[in-house]
């Protein structure tokens, strides 16, 4: 791409942008059109119809719950393209092809005590972090992502110290595969107690079955924590190489 | 001085943005880059999302990163 | 341009996504590339927050005693949406990315063109 044509393609790029951000309105104006229609009314009613003080996650697991269902079914399948492309063939894996193939099967190198030490001493710490997030999401900042990715870069920590590889992964792999779809098996279930309850696919009831619909997004919180965390741990076992 | 706040930190963005571009050692880029999603995090935050704020650090700043840099320790290290 | 000036906010990620942009079009590594368009996706999500708060605007948590003017709630949950699909495309190109230099020997872009 010689320069002449990068130069075009960002002149191009930016001066349309410029020209259409120039006639916005104001970042932090409180006419602006977006504060105007829909979020008004998530803003105004959004607690007592769906049951979260925190309305982010009220518009994420109550409003607009299919997009979120979409998007763990995003990070399950890049996960499934992740482990296609860097599985090896059953003969090829170093050690199972029985003495034919001569290269030594690769060993990482030992941890050093220091790490090792500050990691089994914080552990716990911050799993309690990760639950508190979790489970105060629909009161406090946080919710199932923040904590489930907080869990996830946890379990990534405990394979550095714990796991050794394919064959003693930190998590056994049956289990292992089942807690990654997790988070879409949960929606599927919460969908299907969403239609016993109002008719409607992941409808959820009204105030007057409170305990019910708080229970549901607790369910769905706690699923989409325990799948992005698994799938997370997954990602940086196929990085890792083994 | 909240409007000089965001001031500096758009500035800082821009600067660490570049400092990516540029650099020719790819694990220095991926540490700018930790850096760079840190600062938009923090922009975030002063801007009344904490929501986002927070999944941005962890997933930006953290799993990101850390992705990027076992990916480069299984190809090369500089760029040519 | 007194617009521009007012909405140097919006005008700042635009400019951060055309770095993005010249670094996936100019740089020949193939890391190099996905850094650039994490640049860009940051770039994205930063304006779309940012069209989304209020003057003196409170995080959306309303609880019994806060008052005042919130934040929009609905932009937020649009990106936490797309961080997370962010993150699913880093990890599926770092993935290709391994795999092509296990096989090609070389990740530059350059090089991998006369490559079968």
């Amino acid at each position: 791409m010689n320069r002449g044509l990068i130069v075009f393609i960002l002149l191009a790029a930016a001066v349309p942008m410029l020209a259409g951000v120039a006639g916005l309105p104001r970042p932090g104006d409180p006419q602006a059109p977006v504060h105007a229609h829909v979020a008004a009314h998530y803003v105004k009613e959004g607690v007592r119809e769906s049951g979260a003080a925190n309305l982010v996650t009220g518009v994420l697991l109550n409003y607009r719950a299919f997009d979120t269902f979409g998007e763990v079914m995003v990070i399950f399948a890049a996960l499934a393209a992740v482990t296609g492309v860097s599985s090896v063939p059953p003969g090829q894996r170093p050690g199972e092809s029985g003495g034919r193939n001569d290269s030594p099967r690769p060993v990482s190198p030992p941890i050093s005590p220091v790490v090792a030490f500050i990691i089994r001493c914080t552990a716990p710490f911050i799993a309690l972090f990760a639950a508190f997030v979790i489970f105060k999401g629909h009161v406090h900042p946080g919710g199932g992502f923040q904590g489930g990715v907080i869990l996830g870069a946890l379990l990534m920590m405990l394979s550095v110290v714990f796991g050794r590889g394919t064959r003693d992964p930190l998590v056994p792999p049956p289990l292992a595969a089942w807690l990654q779809a997790a988070a879409p098996l949960t929606f599927a279930a919460v969908a299907v107690v969403g239609v016993l309850l109002t008719g409607y696919l992941l409808g959820f009831p009204g105030a007057a079955l409170g305990p019910v619909r708080t229970l549901m997004m607790i369910a769905l919180e706690l699923g989409i924590a325990v799948g992005s965390a698994v799938i997370i741990l997954g990602l940086f076992q196929h990085m890792r190489g083994d | 001085m909240s409007q000089g706040f965001d001031l500096v930190m758009l500035a800082l963005l821009i600067g660490m943005a570049v400092a990516v571009a540029r650099s020719k050692d790819l694990i220095a880029a991926a540490i700018i880059f930790s850096g760079y999603s840190l600062v938009m995090c923090l922009l975030w935050q002063h801007r009344g999302a904490p929501d986002v704020a927070m999944t941005e650090a962890a997933i930006g700043a953290g799993v990101t990163t850390i992705l990027v840099l076992l990916a480069i320790g299984r190809t090369r290290r500089r760029e040519k | 341009m007194v617009g521009l000036w007012l909405n140097i906010d919006y005008a700042a990620f635009v400019a951060l996504f055309c770095i993005g942009l010249y670094v996936v079009l100019a740089k020949q590594n193939l890391i190099k590339k996905l850094l650039g368009l994490n640049i860009m996706e940051t770039a994205v999500f930063a304006f779309i927050v940012t069209s989304g708060m209020v003057d003196f605007g409170a995080a959306p948590i309303i609880s019994d005693d806060t008052t005042g003017p919130f934040a929009s709630p609905l932009p937020h949950a649009l990106i936490l949406t797309g961080i997370v699909v962010a993150l699913s495309i880093t990890a599926l190109a770092l993935s290709l990315i391994v795999e092509i230099y296990r096989r090609c020997g070389t990740i530059e872009a350059d090089e991998l063109k006369g490559v079968e």
